[in-house]
């Protein structure tokens, strides 16, 4: 029981920080979720936020799995707790907010500040890279030789999903569904 | 987008439905992935005559400075014009449930096959995808800041006070989100001096 309320107040303090659409809450939801609750392992944390950026709808949904994990006992209630808590807090703030919206609408104060707490966010989503990639094991790539050319592949996956993303039409999970056939080929050790 | 130059400013039709609500966010947020869905809302709810195209680019707006997925936000914006409140509800149910159930199925695959060779190595490989579409993303968001020294140099002190540091978010939001607010004022202050004769 008291696993379940953990999850509902920490998802909860996340949905209401989430600004610039919930991408910057990633570090804080790690050091929450993996280094203080211990409910997920580096690994996971990752591979749900991968699973998030795969399936349909907002990524933060990969909330669910980590309640899934958090409540072995119940998992899907676990699922269930973590999802409400990481929508409804704002979801009520969005209803509340229409109110206030018509004066806020013209108001100058509205593009100042959603543009100056840009550069927080996008320093967010630079820490964000540092915290996935913890979960992801990279083999030592270096010398490079003839017989363990395959530990090349996640670097060069990496960065041909990076350059993909920002220079290609191809949405995001076609480019994971790629990476992860890559996966299956040469990275199954 | 013709048609809908074409269509008379008066063209709102009824309200939907409740359920017509529901069911119109579950199936764009079981189908669109990304950046598509919100144009499909868009054209959903400008189309069939919901709003006009103003009411929803001020909803977007809205959903986007308000914390929260942007698409979700949208949502709710789209169903509390409608129908209130309940509309509200019908949006958050339909755009949230959909997602949930799939992602409950792709935890159930997990637990299950997650420690198969074969399946492993393919988590491996799309945890390696996310990472580069992260840091595609970061790239992106960056590039826009670039005419903006102080902003950069903001970003980057954020990045490494979260990243080595582990400063909490709502601390980064105060200081470094405050710190850009002001700077975007005194920005604005002083573009409308200029402008001024």
């Amino acid at each position: 029981m008291s696993n379940l309320l953990h999850l509902l107040w920490t998802f909860s303090v996340l949905s209401v920080l989430g600004f610039g659409g919930g991408k910057g809450i990633i570090p804080e939801m790690h050091r929450e979720v993996v280094e203080s609750y211990q409910w997920v392992t580096n690994a996971q944390f990752t591979q749900f936020y991968t699973i998030g950026k795969l399936v349909p709808g907002p990524t933060t949904i990969f909330a669910a799995l980590i309640g899934y994990m958090a409540s072995p006992g119940a998992p899907l209630l676990g699922a269930l707790v973590a999802t409400v808590g990481m929508f409804v807090p704002s979801s009520a703030i969005m209803v509340g907010a229409d109110v206030m919206w018509e004066r806020f609408k013209t108001s100058p104060w509205r593009l100042i500040v959603s543009r100056g707490i840009g550069p927080a966010i996008v320093g967010l989503v630079w820490a964000s890279v540092y915290t996935v990639s913890k979960g992801v094991s990279f083999p030592a790539a270096w010398p490079i030789e003839a017989q363990n050319w395959t530990n090349l592949v996640p670097y060069v996956t990496t960065a041909f999903v990076a350059v993909a993303m920002m220079r290609t039409k191809l949405s995001a999970p076609i480019l994971i569904l790629i990476a992860g056939a890559l996966g299956t080929l040469f990275m199954r050790q | 987008m013709s048609v809908e130059a074409a269509a008379p400013p008066q063209a709102r039709v009824t309200p939907p439905s409740l359920l017509q609500i529901a069911a119109t966010f579950a199936a764009i947020s079981s189908t669109a992935f990304g950046g598509g869905q919100k144009a499909s809302i868009r054209q959903q709810v400008v189309k069939q005559g919901w709003m006009d195209r103003d009411e929803f680019m001020d909803g977007l707006a809205l959903a986007q400075v308000l914390p929260g997925p942007n698409i979700l936000n949208l949502a709710i914006y789209c169903g509390q014009k409608t129908r209130g409140v309940p509309g509200a509800v019908a949006a958050f149910l339909g755009a949230s449930v959909p997602p949930f159930l799939i992602i409950l199925i792709a935890g159930a695959l997990y637990t299950k096959y997650a420690s198969n060779p074969w399946v492993h190595g393919a988590l491996r490989g799309a945890s390696v995808g996310a990472l580069g579409l992260t840091i595609g993303n970061a790239f992106e968001l960056s590039w826009d800041e670039r005419d903006d020294w102080i902003k950069i140099v903001l970003l980057a002190l954020t990045a490494v006070v979260v990243g080595l540091y582990k400063m909490p978010l709502l601390l980064v939001l105060v200081i470094f989100g405050g710190v850009g607010i002001v700077h975007e004022f005194l920005k604005s202050k002083r573009a409308g001096k200029q402008a001024a004769p």
